[in-house]
């Protein structure tokens, strides 16, 4: 899905020098590379001399967290979790039920421990659950993610601080990176994920435009 | 009727095995060939019966039944049970022909002993082989207990009859209770002939009869084989050699023993090929309970040698077998010209099919207790064949059979893995080595990745047609790791298990072909609820309905024109030297295709068959024979809302011959549909390097309840015919039936299963 | 460590690992065996207890998790086997082999404690992650179904 980069990669360093404002693709492409399981530093980002494009690209750079199969696996667009890095459906078949706790006989916590299991390969966390269907992340894109955790209708009647709060010490969240037994770790570590979203918020909170057809 | 299990009996051992065919079994366990023994118990034990006149223990003419002086009957069930019903069956054969009142009749196990004839339960023989031996063993205790009343009363036995637990004397009105004449029958001379009851006073046989483990089941009370607690009881946990045939070449276990609670960690010695029923060897972490032995394995490092099988890869070995398909095979059956038919065809319809190896994946894992003081060994076991255990117990330990003792617990479903005794060896060998009583308690992870495999197997079939569509020419080749690769080197089949949809498929076709081609085993191959009829009549079912497709007619009317007109199929028609027929002559069960073509039109009309497009239905149908039964299967397939295929309604007609217990006849053939359905959508075990892929329920999925029809249908013929198998006939049919729905409803063919792979369900 | 069960209105205190799972300490230590093992990860169902009135996977839940609060098992759902879903179940027949039934009832139990009158797809909701191999599944959905009406009667 990546658009052929126009102008030149040094697009975002010299101002002015492009007729366009750059796509996120582009401001993307002109940050140095990262290994898969790591991620940005917030130093490199200091080279996006606007603030609106720096903050899109450290959301752009957080949804590689967001956007991770550990995080949407539990951020589905139905009622049934997900599993694995392919999205498959969680086994046994579990439901969101009324409260995203599962329904009677078959909750959430009823396997979900406070902690993983390694013999038994169940992932654990404090409060397991879904999170609830306005805050559905499978399918959508950074920019539609973006916009929602900046919705107090869909984001659980956070302010943008609470966001930063949730995003940098939440004991669900923090499973991400922990996540037991053969699962694929969210890159980087909660602590960066947290500095990237507040100094997202910090330069205004902007979310990355919408990718185009 | 109550339940418990019962007390260890030691007798003389005589040795007996029966099963899939006496060639197949005859090289299964090498020392019993040559030895003869009986297949059934005789109607009078001459010494059980004065042992118990001796203590006053009442009336005990054999092993099966036991009338005390309190008028308690005990009643002996020497069939495993796993499921099928066999406890709320048989024995209710000897109470009817005894007369005794159910709710005074306790059921006891049988422990493995030859005096109790053949206990492999296995191949749906239960009631077929002991339909007639247990009611005997039931009406001699009725005689005698008659033969006491007449002499107290003076009167002759022929006035007497006994009924409600009692012998009563309709002419003057007297009764005795069966309690009250124990004592006295028991020191009567024994009957010279025995007779049975007329069939109209077998009061409950053929009725829907009460569960009689249900009440232990709902409240826990049920003992499987886990269960089983003894004094100083050791749990153990295996890590076994990942390829089968492969072995520890190190193992370091000092983590493994600093594990709080492990005892001891035994290296188990490995198998020598053919494997048969011995255990596949690996390190036992041996511990005081179940968790520490888990975590003492997990902490166990071992470094494994694969051996013969480690370059196995079933995705591989899928091509192998097409190629075995692709060309000539052992003929096993011919009549007619089928080269030559097949070259003059106006038409030919070919295709090939492929069913992947399966797991029996029972709720309860392989499990077995042993204690051994170094003299006596006394086992309980969730096992099917409790004389094969005995025997293979006694041969690891070096001691005879008759100082082993195996009592058989419930188990927690079977399909055919619990036959092979290598669990119960290995907890016989752990016992010894520890000198402690030893559980060996397999995961599930053991049971999926160490099963006895139902083979992998590929069919070829090839039908020429002439100018009016008739099918003038059939030829099936097949290819699949034989069953007596586990016994002895071999590639190819035999009739006992080719009986199975290959040989005994009626034709009313002028020249038909069946070929077995070589196929080498890479793994253990064993047998699983219908064995070789699963893929057998998968492939001809389906095969049937692609020729309706290919002339433009109707399945059913297909499939009823290649059965042919009702008539009795022999040897010669089938084009075969011999068939073992289940170990049933063909005289008293013969190849009835009046029975397939009744089944048939009974399912048909039960599911509405002949206006099912106005219905907008998607039907598909198959017929089988096996184990004696005629099963025919409607299955409809529709779409769900996220587009998946989903089976929303079966029907079955069953015709079974006499049935004891139709209750559990019906949740049988209930039962056989989500098995046979579960591993048609999503059955799959593959193999890399040797080792099998899958672990657990996560990767070897089994239908679900929100997967399962939400009606399935029963019709059963009734019959005074001679009884055919209930527990396995009811699987082969369903696979074909469902491929045929869903060709009707895609358009789509599926010949490789499981369905999942192609399709989405 | 010293962990406190309460099971099935008795009290046992066993000195045990904090992360033993339930299902062994019941099984292996109480004595209790009417709760089944399956398949160790929480797929199966056969180890479904109550633990304070929640239907829990014992098989995964940590013994430091059942500390001091109340454990009902399979054996205590009744004194008696007279439990609506038990007498349901009996009467239809419904298990075969039976290994799975424990887990199948408590999950039912569960099921009709927070919803007595549950629909098909409530049914097969809750019931789900509960395996039976022999394939009693429409069976249990009528026994279920058995039971609410009893229920409903007042019986």
């Amino acid at each position: 899905m990546r658009r052929a980069v126009e102008i030149c990669a040094g697009a975002a360093l010299v101002i002015g020098a492009c007729r366009k404002a750059p796509t996120p693709e582009q401001q993307q492409a002109a940050l140095p590379p990262v290994e898969p399981d790591e991620l940005r530093p917030l130093e490199v980002f200091a080279a996006i001399a606007d603030p609106t494009h720096r903050s899109q690209a450290l959301f752009l750079e957080a949804a590689r967290v967001l956007l991770h199969p550990r995080c949407v696996n539990c951020h589905p667009a139905g009622d049934t979790p997900l599993q694995g890095d392919e999205g498959q459906p969680h086994d046994p078949p579990v439901v969101r039920g009324p409260d995203n706790e599962g329904v009677p006989g078959l909750q959430c916590g009823g396997c979900h421990q406070d902690e993983n299991l390694e013999l038994a390969r169940v992932p654990g966390a404090p409060k397991w659950h879904l999170a609830p269907i306005e805050m559905a992340w499978v399918g959508r894109t950074p920019a539609a993610v973006c916009e929602q955790l900046k919705d107090p209708k869909r984001n659980g009647g956070k302010t943008l601080v609470q966001i930063v709060e949730h995003a940098a010490h939440d004991e669900l969240v923090a499973w991400g990176w922990s996540p037991g037994h053969e699962r694929v770790a969210v890159p980087g570590t909660q602590a960066q994920f947290g500095a990237l979203m507040a100094a997202w918020v910090e330069l205004g909170a902007a979310c990355p435009r919408e990718e185009g057809p | 009727m109550t339940a418990r299990s019962g007390p260890p009996i030691l007798l003389l051992r005589r040795t007996f095995l029966a099963g899939l065919g006496g060639a197949l079994t005859g090289l299964a366990l090498g020392s019993r060939v040559g030895v003869a023994g009986p297949a059934l118990p005789p109607a009078v034990d001459e010494a059980v019966k004065a042992e118990a006149a001796a203590e006053g223990a009442g009336l005990r003419p054999n092993l099966f039944v036991h009338v005390t002086p309190n008028g308690g009957v005990t009643i002996a069930c020497a069939r495993a049970e796993m499921g099928q019903g066999v406890r709320s069956s048989l024995p209710v054969l000897i109470a009817d022909e005894l007369g005794a009142d159910m709710r005074r009749v306790e059921v006891v196990q049988a422990p493995g002993d030859p005096a109790y004839g053949d206990q492999n339960t296995d191949g749906s023989h239960s009631v077929r082989g002991f339909y007639d031996a247990l009611r005997k063993l039931g009406a001699c205790a009725r005689m005698m207990l008659i033969a006491a009343a007449a002499v107290r009363w003076r009167v002759p036995a022929s006035t007497c009859e006994a009924h409600d637990h009692a012998v009563h004397h309709p002419a003057t009105g007297r009764s005795l209770g069966f309690g009250e004449l124990a004592i006295a029958a028991a020191k009567l001379p024994v009957p010279q002939d025995i007779l049975l009851r007329p069939r109209v006073e077998l009061l409950h046989v053929g009725k829907e009869l009460p569960l009689l483990d249900g009440p232990d089941i709902v409240t826990g009370r049920a003992i499987f084989g886990a269960d089983v607690r003894l004094p100083g009881m050791l749990t153990a946990v295996i890590a076994r050699p990942p390829v089968v045939g492969g072995r520890a070449t190190q193992h370091d276990a000092s983590k493994t023993l600093a594990v709080p609670g492990v005892r001891h960690v035994v290296p188990l010695p490995a198998p020598q090929p053919p494997f048969a029923f011995q255990p596949l060897g690996g390190v036992a972490v041996v511990a005081d309970d179940t968790w520490s032995a888990l975590r003492g394995r997990a902490r166990l490092e071992v470094t494994w040698a694969p051996g013969a099988n480690g370059d196995y890869d079933s995705s591989e070995y899928c091509e192998v077998l097409l190629a075995a398909v692709s060309a000539p095979g052992h003929v096993v059956r011919e009549v007619g010209d089928v080269v030559r038919a097949l070259g003059s065809a106006s038409k030919r319809v070919e295709a090939t099919y492929h069913v992947p190896h399966l797991a029996h994946a029972a709720m309860e894992p392989p499990v077995a207790v042993v204690r051994f003081d170094g003299q006596k060994c006394e086992v309980w076991a969730a096992t099917q064949n409790p004389q094969a255990a005995r025997k293979e117990v006694a041969r690891a330990l070096d001691i005879a059979p008759d100082q082993v003792t195996v009592n058989v617990t419930l188990l927690g479903g079977a399909f055919g893995r619990k036959s092979k005794p290598d669990y119960v060896v290995e907890a016989a060998l752990l016992a010894k080595a520890t000198g402690s009583p030893v559980r060996v308690q397999w995961t599930r992870e053991d049971d999926i990745q160490h099963d006895y495999y139902h083979t992998v197997s590929t069919q070829r079939l090839e039908a020429g047609l002439d100018e009016v569509g008739k099918v003038v020419a059939w030829r099936h080749r097949t290819a699949f790791p034989p069953i007596g690769s586990t016994f002895t080197d071999t590639t190819l089949s035999v009739p006992g298990e080719l009986q199975q949809g290959v040989l005994d498929v009626p034709l009313a076709i002028a020249n038909v072909r069946a070929e077995n081609c070589e196929a080498r085993a890479h793994t253990r191959i064993g047998w699983l609820r219908s064995v070789a009829n699963i893929y057998h009549a998968f492939a001809v079912q389906s095969f049937i309905a692609e020729i309706a497709h290919a002339r433009g007619s109707d399945p059913r009317e297909t499939l009823l024109e290649i059965i042919g007109p009702p008539r009795l199929v022999g040897l010669e028609e089938l084009g075969v030297q011999s068939l073992p027929n289940y170990d049933q002559p063909l005289a008293e069960h013969p190849i009835d295709t009046g029975r397939h073509r009744r089944v048939i039109e009974r399912v048909t009309d039960m599911a509405r068959w002949s206006d099912r497009e106005q219905r907008n239905r998607a039907l598909g149908l198959a017929v089988h024979r096996s184990f004696l039964t005629y099963v025919a299967s409607v299955v409809s397939v529709i779409r769900d809302p996220e587009g998946r295929l989903v089976v929303d309604e079966v029907w079955t007609s069953l015709d079974a011959g006499t049935l004891v217990n139709r209750e559990r006849v019906r949740s049988q053939f209930e039962g056989a549909v989500i098995f046979a359905l579960g591993h048609a959508l999503y059955g799959e075990i593959t193999m890399k390097g040797g080792a099998t892929v899958q672990s657990n329920f996560r990767d070897y999925r089994l239908m679900r309840i929100g997967e399962a029809p939400r009606a399935i249908h029963l019709d059963i013929v009734d019959s005074d015919g001679p009884s055919g198998g209930a527990g396995e006939p009811g699987v082969p049919p369903v696979a074909p039936a469902l491929a045929n729905a869903i060709f009707a409803l895609t358009g789509q063919r599926v010949r490789e299963l499981p369905i999942a792979r192609s399709l989405k369900v | 460590m010293k962990i406190h069960l309460h099971v099935n209105g008795k009290a046992h205190a066993l000195e045990l690992d904090p992360d033993m799972p339930l299902l062994w300490a019941l099984r292996d230590h109480v004595g209790l065996t009417g709760t089944k093992y399956g398949c160790g990860q929480a797929l199966c169902g056969a180890c479904v207890v109550h633990l304070d009135g929640e239907a829990v996977r014992s098989c995964v839940t940590p013994v430091s998790r059942a500390d001091g609060r109340a454990v009902v098992t399979i054996e205590g759902l009744s004194p008696d086997g007279s439990h609506p879903l038990q007498k349901a179940w009996v009467e239809l027949a419904v298990p075969q082999c039976g290994f799975c039934q424990a887990g199948q009832i408590m999950t039912a139990a569960a099921l009709l404690k927070k919803n007595p009158q549950p629909s098909e797809v409530d049914i097969d909701t809750s019931m789900a992650g509960n395996l039976c191999r022999c394939g009693t599944y429409l069976r249990i959905r009528a026994a279920i179904e058995r039971a609410v009406a009893e229920k409903g009667k007042g019986g």
